[in-house]
């Protein structure tokens, strides 16, 4: 099925590229491949991680792959290697697109975005061997991340003269969200490497950056990232002007000044003092109002049946669910049952694979054709990524939820073992497994799709074809 | 707009261009038309539930904060009375108190039997259950010289150190909460020992060495 | 919005605030904590960490323990960390003044270990703690590669461990902890948060009940 539809001579109308063929090209389809791999490497990590809490005997002797390096380097590869590439080269095409120019300053791109690839490369070895540092989302050995900090600023370097360098004054919400990501992960890394790595800062101190950096670096880099994408590929598809478009300025400066707060509901009964925690909950049910806005402007995506549309529509409706679930898990009356279980990790994974990644996948369906020059090799390997992805999330979470749930109610009997926990949460944690898997078969179907792709032969970008 | 064929999943076609979009939604924004005097009710809507959540969250925070205090990690506490707790309970830190390295117990025990011929025993002894003025004086300046408890004479070769400012300046509330202890434990019921008494004998006595049994008897 | 000079600005301020407030403020307010001394006791809580726990702690890191195990234990009444024995108050900010790298965990696959060297009624010693490594129980695995199988080269080594069961090493041969085991055991046997802070226990909130002794009104009277 797959080998009769590729190059199959009924392909649609040939794509005009970008106007940047050359060296911004390049650039941008380096990040994505890479990104690619980083997908599927996160993705086997992962598996791993996640057969090691059903079956800890799993690579147990194996002290590079022990449970919490394993966690830790799937995590990393995902944020840092994964979004780190494929999120910023889209917004930095979006960024493009929306100047009208071609890529920027693409020589220092290119060095950056070489240098971060190398960076998280190392970064994980250094992981394995044993230099990680246990903080969530910033497990990088200390050693690696000043590199990362500057390739990311060369990287950003071309967002940046992109956006400045617009050929008109007016913006889109697009350019809002792209900007703000450029701008705030500097702030949040570089924060966040002095006060805990290099300067650490005393006691629980650490530990309230550490889920500042934690939650901003999901509310104000990663979201953004994935927002910018579908703000703009839902009305270039859908061709309907967004139709809440007046209060989407609303629902960013919303989460722009309230994402930075939501840090502290790490922190809801902890060690640090209580107005930390208070403050987050607030926020988060204020954050509310920013997924209204989001929900009520990208709408028009649900409608449609372009492949796009149909990841970004998934995306979008996981984020807002995710938003809801946030902010009623944040409460301390709900907390109490989900702090430390299950339910937490699945609420992260399904906000980073079933709404940040999904948000991603639409914007690249989008993208790759336009600054590839052709289309998309296989229309199998499409539907099938979907169906995988969409499934594998939606089943993650359930499985991850439920065991959470499970968990949480036993921790909260005083009379429960860990080990009767264990064989309680046994049977959804192997689902959650079998969720791994099926994530991992569609990443793996979008790399070889996305490399096929490439290498098949451009289609006469001359000829008049789609804008 | 397009034919109603299925999508090729392998190309997704735009229907704006870069230009038009942002053109699109700038116009969007611009003031609509007021043709049949009409307002959307869907910006009326979002207005109202960002006030709520507005509302419900300011009301949250200001009702659990703790009064953004450092000390405060419990967001049900009262902060103002916080400082109550520490003195909540004088028996349990005299019992601290009286087991402190290099304090009461080394001599008269844990037990507060003490050692016979050298260390009166606290158990029943009637100079604890006696009045406090006594054994308030005995804490303060210390006891030297041969004393008679429950019979049983001590010569007083090892006197009592005194723990008040001439010695291991003890502060009144150590004094006072180290007496309750004794006097209530081991069989002893002697009522309570106010650190404002203590305060006060200590002005009344001022500086003075320490105390003999004689002395002690006078004071009532 | 038009103008790429306000929306920066903008974005800078608005993200500013929530830097300011929390990473700041909470900075401010205890960053420069003090142990608390104990008149007493003639001595300061909490006690800073001797260099082979501290190492254990970069062992502890370096592992990823945190993963599974967190080190931080609610107040009585939320959740059942009080009832469990996992600690007798609830954690407070003193407590981590002089650990390194604090550790206070997300998950809780396994128990909690903030105060594991003073549980009662009996706290693991050494040799639980290093069999427990060993041979893993339950949902932890085991620890193997921290231990060294050797040869029994004349008298039992002192610090081999004392197996039994399906653990046990063949006849000739003894398990011995590496140093990076033994810090491990030495910093998780530091854990030990049983002294008293006043922030500890503060004052519960007024009940309808007290009302014979009206406290100074403030806001505890309306609970959630």
């Amino acid at each position: 099925m797959i080998s009769a539809e590729t190059h199959s001579p009924a392909a649609p109308a040939a794509v005009r590229p970008d106007s940047d063929s050359g060296p911004g090209r390049c650039v941008l389809l380096f990040m994505l491949g890479s990104g690619m791999l980083w997908l599927v490497l996160s993705a086997i990590l992962a598996l791993i991680s996640s057969i090691q809490v059903h079956s800890p005997e799993f690579l147990a002797d194996c002290a590079f792959l022990t449970h919490g390096r394993a966690q830790a380097l799937a995590e990393t590869a995902f944020v840092y290697g994964w979004i780190g590439n494929c999120g910023l080269a889209l917004a930095l095409w979006i960024l493009c697109r929306l100047a009208g120019e071609p890529l920027r300053a693409s020589k220092w791109a290119g060095t950056g975005a070489i240098f971060w690839n190398l960076g998280a490369a190392i970064g994980l070895a250094g992981i394995a061997f044993g230099g990680m540092t246990a903080i969530p989302m910033l497990e990088l050995p200390r050693f690696v991340q000043p590199l990362l900090l500057a390739s990311y600023a060369a990287v950003a370097l071309a967002g940046v003269a992109a956006w400045t360098g617009r050929r008109r004054e007016v913006m889109f919400a697009s350019h809002w969200y792209a900007v703000g990501a450029l701008f705030l992960f500097p702030w949040l890394f570089s924060v966040a490497q002095v006060m805990l790595l290099w300067f650490p800062v005393r006691g629980v101190l650490q530990a309230v950056v550490a889920g500042w950096f934690a939650q901003g670096l999901w509310t104000l880099w990663i979201a953004p990232l994935a927002l910018a994408g579908a703000y703009y590929v839902v009305p270039r598809v859908a061709g309907m002007v967004l139709p809440a478009y007046d209060t989407a300025a609303l629902g960013f400066w919303c989460l722009i000044l309230l994402g930075g707060w939501t840090g502290g509901r790490h922190l809801i009964g902890g060690p640090a003092p209580a107005w930390i925690a208070t403050v987050a909950i607030g926020a988060a049910v204020v954050l509310l109002f920013h997924y209204i806005v989001v929900f009520a402007n990208l709408r028009p995506g649900f409608a449609g049946g372009a492949t796009s549309l149909r990841f970004i529509s998934f995306g979008v409706a996981a984020y807002v669910l995710g938003g809801l679930v946030d902010a009623i898990t944040a409460l301390r009356g709900v907390a109490v049952l989900t702090q430390f279980t299950h339910f937490d990790e699945a609420q992260r994974q399904f906000a980073l694979h079933g709404a940040a990644t999904m948000m991603l996948f639409g914007t690249l369906y989008f993208a790759l054709p336009r600054i590839a020059g052709r289309s998309w090799a296989s229309r199998g390997l499409v539907r099938g990524h979907f169906a995988l992805y969409a499934l594998g999330v939606l089943l993650l979470a359930v499985c991850l939820g439920t065991a959470g749930c499970i968990q949480g109610d036993a921790l909260n009997d005083p009379k429960a073992a860990f080990a009767d926990i264990a064989i309680m949460t046994r049977g959804w944690l192997l689902g959650a497994t079998a969720a791994q898997i099926l994530l991992l078969a569609a990443d793996i179907f979008l790399a070889v799709n996305f490399f096929t792709t490439l290498a098949s032969a451009p289609e006469g970008g001359d000829r008049e074809g789609a804008p | 707009m397009r034919a109603p064929e299925e999508h090729d999943p392998r190309l997704d076609r735009a229907a704006f261009g870069d230009d038009q979009l942002v053109d699109a939604h700038e116009k969007a924004l611009g003031p609509a038309s007021d043709k049949h005097a009409q307002y959307k009710l869907g910006p009326l809507v979002l207005l109202f539930a960002l006030s709520g959540f507005v509302l419900y969250s300011a009301m949250y925070v200001i009702h659990y904060s703790g009064h953004f205090s450092p000390q405060i990690f419990d967001e049900n506490a009262v902060p103002s009375s916080s400082t109550a707790a520490v003195k909540a309970d004088p028996i349990a830190q005299g019992k601290r108190l009286f087991n402190s390295a290099g304090a009461c117990f080394t001599c008269h025990q844990p037990t507060g039997q003490g050692i016979p011929g050298t260390y009166p025993p606290l158990a029943g002894s009637e100079w604890v259950n006696g009045p406090d003025d006594r054994t308030i004086r005995i804490l303060l300046d210390g006891l030297t010289g041969p004393v008679q408890v429950k019979g049983t004479a001590f010569p007083g070769a090892a006197p009592m150190p005194s723990f008040g400012a001439a010695g291991f300046n003890w502060s009144d509330e150590k004094i006072a909460a180290v007496l309750t202890y004794v006097r209530q434990e081991w069989g002893n019921k002697a009522p309570a020992v106010e650190a404002a008494k203590v305060a006060q004998v200590r002005q009344q006595v001022g500086d003075r060495k320490a105390w003999t049994q004689d002395e002690l008897l006078q004071v009532k | 919005m038009k103008s790429g000079a306000l929306l920066f600005l903008g974005v800078a301020a608005a993200f500013g605030l929530s830097f300011a407030g929390i990473v700041i403020g909470s900075n401010a307010q205890l960053g420069r904590q003090a142990p608390f001394y104990d008149d007493s006791e003639g001595a300061s809580f909490p006690a800073r960490l001797p260099g082979s726990a501290a190492a254990g702690q970069l062992a502890y890191r370096d592992l990823g323990c945190a993963s599974c195990h967190t080190q931080q234990v609610r107040r009585a009444g939320f959740g059942s960390d009080v009832d469990r024995g996992w600690g007798d108050r609830q954690s407070v900010a003193r407590d981590y003044i002089y650990q390194p790298y604090v550790q206070l965990g997300w998950s809780r696959t396994g128990p909690d270990l903030t105060n594991i060297a003073g549980r009662k009624p009996s706290a693991p010693d050494a040799g639980d703690l290093m069999r427990l490594l060993y041979g893993g129980q339950g949902g932890m695995p085991a620890y193997s590669f921290l231990f060294e199988d050797r040869k029994i080269v004349g008298q039992v080594s002192d610090d081999a461990l004392k197996l039994t069961g399906r653990l046990e090493p063949p006849p000739g041969r003894q398990i011995v902890p590496t140093d990076r085991a033994r810090e491990l055991v030495d910093y998780l046997l530091s854990l030990n948060t049983t002294y008293d802070y006043p922030e500890a226990h503060p004052a519960p909130a007024v009940h309808p009940a007290a009302e014979a002794h009206p406290a100074p009104a403030s806001g505890g009277e309306a609970k959630k």
